[in-house]
């Protein structure tokens, strides 16, 4: 067996090392005990949908709440990203690299007083895995469709067994949160786990390991979590995290209103990072020092652009000869102007993007993969071999039966950003005579279309939780919860997924780092060869905060300081 | 008084009508290195304090971030007059283009969208306005003149199209449509559902007034000569209350106007391209554009023109704007959009 | 009197039933259900099903609507799918926030309008134009813009609370606490109203300052203002006391923009949030108090204007 324990890195100032792309502000170095105490206020856009982040269909507000109150078994450092004990203290890995044998933290209590143990992390993978909770958390937890062996032999241990060798092992047990056993247990045997700990659960009945606990929630209002005195965790000088007392996180769905608080100093931060269009306001009050303006650099999440390659979407469609052809989709790559979108929708703030790893992911970015050149002209001619031509001299193409090429375009509605987004590719399509339909709505209906693929093209942000290919397979795999373009696959739909879906489990089994590398090059030149969703920038992403606000450790990716929520503290 | 008042709507109405002539540019010609630039004033004197033909000073993008121009005092940029159908332009438009009332941010010319947005919104609020008089005379004057049965359902009806509240319908109505509307197709909507909310207001009016007309010598004299009932009705009665009627469609257009603004909010306006007063303010409710982008609350502006230009006619024309309900669709709209 | 009233309870009654049902029914046939706009995108077929089957989601739409109807009937109104709660709770909740805000916002409207419109209509020159254009400005204003306007004010001065209905960690004195919150969305909502009565006081004030006997009583040297506010002032407020109700009611069943924009837990915002998620039965429940709402307030209206001339009751 070999030993394959990490120390416990003091992250802190490991990340400020390991900047993604830009400079970061070094945490304050004040004395130990001066932070204790002090409350934050918060604004966030969203209501949660349930307490219970296992059963939880996914979304901001129930992982900000699983993240301030829950704990799981080892974390990854969103700034070094690296994997970190956690509530497992350290870890061993058999030789053949499928078992790992987990040394819980002792001493640990959930934050009703009751000791965790190991029990409880089998209850929380069974609950996981419960056919009756569809958790979105199971495919997470599973390699190549086959669930993790999880055994306990002592209250003290939990030895996890892969189905098959798993390239980044622990790695996705980030995924997920640890829940007492002794409060759920009834129901997941009783079928109602899907539906315990809903909003209506009082917050007496709800228990965790992180270093909050909900002592309030005002529904549309705000949550507020108190600190967690049985938290386990010490700051690198030994005194007890978290920092602070209190944060309170006001529902704030409106953009404007939340940068509004902000400025009046009536919240501290906003759960996620302020738009470009924001920078220039928050910018004069970080000249009057009224708040602190922290620029991350080039971010790791690209927006995406896809056309629905459900064949049944189109089937009794005059456009299915062209819609779902690969040209297509390298003409309306090739059509879209980088530089203009950065400048319009970024405000210049953004490089440009060609496929879903942006450059700053630096371990996992290759220049080797090739991309559509900006090149309007031979947009045309690609569109013309697939029977895109302009019939009539109108400037807008018509396909075989002399119908105009025309497409719907989904967006979020309310998001900036992401309308001018739209507002740019339909410009530019329009160039080459493609007619987009813009159509912004409700988060909750484009869910419902992306669920039921009942729609043409759509303009969103998936954003990933990790660098690692490996953990984001749900998105490279055919079969994949978020292989969004064509939901739902119970086999390859064309050869090349298939090529992908083969090179991605090489990909997870190499325990080889460079191998790894090697294959999933292969796997972004084929995904550049067809495709199936148009990158176009990653913005700079810019966080603020009152300038009262110390100890954070900003990530790139959301929720950039509150992912780390147990160093925050405030300057008094 | 009423001279100003009847001025103020002329030139908006004129300006509505001649916006291909008198707007610069197309209302979706899109600056892509201008997004929310400042006004470009016409200039006749320059730095050094000589006349010249009117110019402007070109803007120059000093930090694209944050949006911020710089003017580039060095280079007179002359307007051209009457080139290619349009008033004035700049004698560059690809790199110096007249912005009179500054950009949008998508880059365009906010005067050319103020222009022809003129158009998309008078002519809705007209239209709707036309089509609840219509629709509000027709019942009234139904359940005035006849009475009875008829004057009770239809009364009921008009009164359950009241107090309905509107907008939670056309929410739920949203929901039930298809994702793109085309813009004639919103404009029959929105136009249609105006017209019904505001018919109830004038059909209360218009009944009372028939029905007190109805005893009227006039009246009584008309039918013992053998006048028919539609001919009472459409020749005699309802004429009777057409200053009430020219009242109603002076305080409805203007609530027409804003009401739009606030239909787009919940996705029920006009899309991108389609200019409008409503959908300008709507893009406009940002915190920037109060304090660093004011042109773009010109919108707001325009439909003050037309609000005091309407109450100024109407203040002085002898129409005598004080009847009860006269003013019930501007409360209940005002209110209506409030509860938007 | 009674059998007028009676008549217009009925009515009522009608019209809360029917606008909830219409909710209820036009969103159970929109596209889509609750557990698609919850579920992750990629839940299966089963895993949907499940919830719809939770939420009854899985009946026909007549099946559901009688049932919903059977209950509606004994006021319980279903479970919010969203809130897990029961919907009555929610909606009373919201209710009550809007009332608070809707009677503040009426009360200033009231002060600030009526004595303007008054006063800009019974005498002529540069107060009577400046208040005149005021109030024109301000009804050329949408709420939203309007209510961002006054949060950006709020942020700018740091005098008041930038939204919420309550701070955050609790305050010494509530009551107090809940009036600084109040200000900005009860001003948002008060001023385009209180534009409007003065419009309409000042009209009726001109209308009756002009009548034979307001002339008489000035030649006969009796003081202008005495005239104007205990003689003229009666008669002229008859428009004001007409429109009264229907502002009151959809004052009442609330204001998307400035519930929004300020974050004031209303009923508006409430019906917004439920809409977005096809929450059925919260819909019909915001529905249904909306229209609560607005037929009180018509049946306060009404009751008003035959209080002032007993004759409207023939005239229905």
């Amino acid at each position: 067996m070999t030993r394959h324990s990490r120390s416990v890195a003091p992250f802190i100032a490991a990340v400020v090392a390991a900047a993604v792309g830009c400079s970061r502000p070094a945490p304050s170095t004040s004395t130990p005990g001066s932070r204790q105490g002090g409350e934050i206020v918060v604004t966030n856009r969203s209501n949660p949908s349930t307490f219970n982040r296992i059963s939880s269909p996914g979304g901001r507000a129930d992982d900000l709440v699983a993240l301030l109150t829950q704990a799981k078994l080892v974390r990854i450092n969103r700034v070094t990203w690296e994997v970190e004990p956690w509530l497992a203290e350290s870890w061993t890995r058999s030789d053949d690299g499928l078992r790992y044998t987990l040394k819980l933290r002792p001493n640990v209590t959930f934050s009703d007083g009751e000791p965790f143990t190991s029990a409880d992390v089998a209850f929380s993978f069974a609950a996981a895995y419960d056919d009756k909770t569809a958790s979105p958390l199971k495919e997470a937890l599973a390699v190549s469709g086959k669930v993790l062996g999880i055994a306990t032999p002592d209250p003290q241990t939990v030895i996890v067994t892969f189905p098959s060798f798993f390239a980044v092992g622990l790695r996705i047990l980030d995924n997920l949160p640890i829940l007492p056993r002794h409060k759920l247990e009834a129901a997941l045997k009783s079928g109602t786990f899907a539906n315990a700990w809903n909003l209506d659960t009082p917050l007496t009945e709800l228990a965790g390991l992180g270093p909050f606990v909900l002592s309030e929630f005002v529904r549309g209002q705000r949550i507020v979590f108190t600190r967690n005195p049985r938290y386990w965790r010490k700051d690198a000088d030994g005194s007890p995290l978290p920092h602070l007392d209190r944060i309170t996180m006001q529902i704030v769905p409106d953009q404007d209103a939340e940068l509004l608080r902000l400025r009046a100093g009536q919240s501290d931060m906003s759960t996620v990072e302020m738009r470009p269009s924001d920078y220039a306001p928050l910018k004069r009050d970080a000249a009057a020092g009224t708040v602190k303006l922290i620029d991350l650099g080039d971010g790791l999440d690209a927006e995406a652009f896809w056309i629905n390659l459900n064949p049944q979407h189109f089937a009794h469609d005059p456009r299915a000869a062209w819609i779902q052809k690969d040209e297509l989709r390298h003409a309306i790559s090739m059509a879209v102007s980088r530089e203009l979108f950065v400048n319009t929708v970024y405000f210049g703030a953004g490089v440009p993007v060609f496929g879903p790893i942006a450059p700053a992911n630096k371990k996992w970015y290759s220049a080797e993969v090739p991309h559509d050149p900006y090149d309007p002209a031979g947009a045309r001619r690609l569109l013309a071999s697939i029977g895109l031509v302009d019939r009539n001299g109108d400037g807008i193409l018509e396909d075989a039966h002399n119908q105009p090429a025309h497409f719907t375009l989904v967006t979020q509605k309310g998001r900036t950003d992401r309308e001018r987004a739209v507002e740019v590719i339909r410009d530019e399509l329009k160039k080459i005579g493609l007619v987009v339909d813009a159509a912004p709505v409700d988060f909750g209906k484009m869910r419902q279309l992306v669920g039921s693929g009942d729609y043409d093209a759509l303009y969103f942000g998936p954003g990933a939780t990790d660098i690692d290919p490996a953990v984001n397979q749900d998105y490279w795999l055919s079969s994949g919860g978020a292989h969004f373009w064509d939901l739902g696959q119970t086999k390859p739909a064309t050869d090349w997924e298939r090529r992908i879906d083969e090179l991605m489990a090489r990909q997870v089994a190499s325990p080889d780092q460079n191998e790894r590398q090697r294959l999933f090059v292969e796997v972004q030149k084929i995904f550049a060869e067809h495709e199936p969703a148009i990158y176009f920038a990653a913005p700079r992403v810019f966080l603020a905060t009152s300038s009262r606000v110390t100890g954070y450790t900003p990530s790139i990716i959301p929720p950039q300081l509150l992912w780390a929520s147990d160093t925050i503290a405030v300057v008094k | 008084m009423r001279r100003l008042g009847l001025s103020f709507l002329v030139v908006v109405f004129a300006a509505a009508a001649g916006a291909p002539f008198l707007a610069p540019h197309a209302p979706d010609v899109k600056f892509s290195e201008l997004l929310y630039a400042p006004p470009t004033l016409p200039h006749v004197v320059d730095d050094a304090g000589a006349w010249h033909a009117p110019f402007i000073y070109p803007w120059r993008l000093a930090d694209r971030l944050e949006q911020r121009f710089e003017q580039n005092r060095s280079t007179r940029m002359p307007l051209v007059w009457l080139r290619g159908g349009r008033i004035a332009q700049s004698s560059d438009e690809a790199r110096a283009p007249f912005l009179l009332v500054g950009a949008d941010g998508s880059g365009r010319d906010v005067f050319a969208r103020l222009l022809f947005g003129a158009r998309t919104s008078l002519g809705l609020a007209l239209v709707a306005a036309l089509g609840a008089t219509l629709l509000g005379g027709l019942v009234g004057g139904a359940a005035g003149y006849i009475g009875g049965i008829v004057d009770e359902a239809l009364m009921r009806a008009t009164d359950f199209v009241l107090v309905l509240p509107a907008i939670y319908v056309v929410l739920a109505l949203r929901a039930v449509l298809p994702l793109v509307l085309s813009s004639g197709i919103v404009f029959v909507m929105l136009a249609a559902i105006f017209a019904v909310v505001g018919a109830p207001f004038v059909a209360r009016g218009v009944r009372a007034i028939v029905r007190s007309e109805r005893q009227l010598e006039y009246a009584v004299a008309a039918r013992s000569l053998g006048a028919g009932h539609a001919r009472l009705l459409v020749r005699h009665l309802l004429p009777a209350a057409s200053g009430y009627v020219v009242v109603q469609l002076t305080v409805l257009v203007p609530a027409f106007i804003v009401a739009e603004a606030t239909l787009s909010y919940v996705g029920l306006g006009f899309q991108d391209p389609i200019a409008s007063w409503g959908a300008m303010l709507q893009e406009a409710s940002n915190t920037r554009a109060l304090t660093d982008f004011r042109w773009l609350l010109s919108p707001a502006a325009a439909i003050f023109l037309v609000v005091l230009g309407l109450n100024l006619v109407l203040q002085q024309s002898g129409v005598n704007p004080v009847t009860i309900s006269s003013d019930e669709p501007l409360g209940r709209l005002r209110s209506d959009s409030h509860s938007l | 009197m009674l059998a007028f009233l009676l008549r217009r309870f009925a009515f009522a009654v009608v019209l809360v039933f029917t606008v909830s049902s219409a909710a209820l029914i036009l969103v159970r046939l929109a596209p889509g259900d609750y557990a698609d706009t919850v579920a992750a995108p990629n839940a299966s077929r089963e895993v949907k099903d499940a919830m719809r089957a939770r939420f009854g989601l899985n009946r026909s739409v007549a099946q559901q609507y009688g049932a919903w109807v059977a209950d509606a009937v004994r006021l319980d109104f279903g479970r919010s799918m969203m809130y897990g709660s029961p919907v009555r709770g929610l909606v009373r909740e919201g209710a009550i926030n809007t009332a608070i805000l809707a009677a503040t916002a009426l009360v200033a409207a009231t002060l600030i309008g009526l004595p303007l419109g008054i006063i800009s209509g019974s005498r002529r020159g540069l107060l009577a134009d400046a208040i005149r254009t005021v109030s024109i400005v301000l009804l050329s204003l949408p709420p939203l813009l309007s209510s961002l306007v006054l949060l950006a004010v709020a942020a700018g001065t740091g005098w008041l609370p930038v939204g919420d209905m309550r701070s955050a960690g609790g305050a010494a004195w509530p009551l107090f606490d809940l009036l600084r919150h109040l200000i900005v969305p009860a001003t948002a909502l008060a001023l385009p109203i209180a534009a409007m009565f003065e419009r309409m006081q000042s009209q009726a004030m001109a209308e009756v300052v002009g009548q034979p006997y307001v002339l008489a009583a000035l030649a006969r040297g009796i003081p202008r203002a005495r005239i104007v506010w205990r003689d003229a002032l009666k008669p002229a407020l008859r428009p004001a006391a007409a429109v009264y109700g229907l502002v009151v009611g959809a004052l009442l069943s609330g204001s998307f923009a400035v519930e929004a924009v300020t974050s004031w837990p209303g009923l508006g915002v409430l019906m917004l949030d439920a809409l977005r998620a096809r929450d059925l039965y919260l819909v019909a429940g915001c529905a249904a108090a909306g229209s609560v709402f607005l037929a009180i307030g018509t049946i306060v209206s009404d009751v008003a204007l035959v209080l002032i001339d007993p004759r409207a009751v023939e005239a229905g």
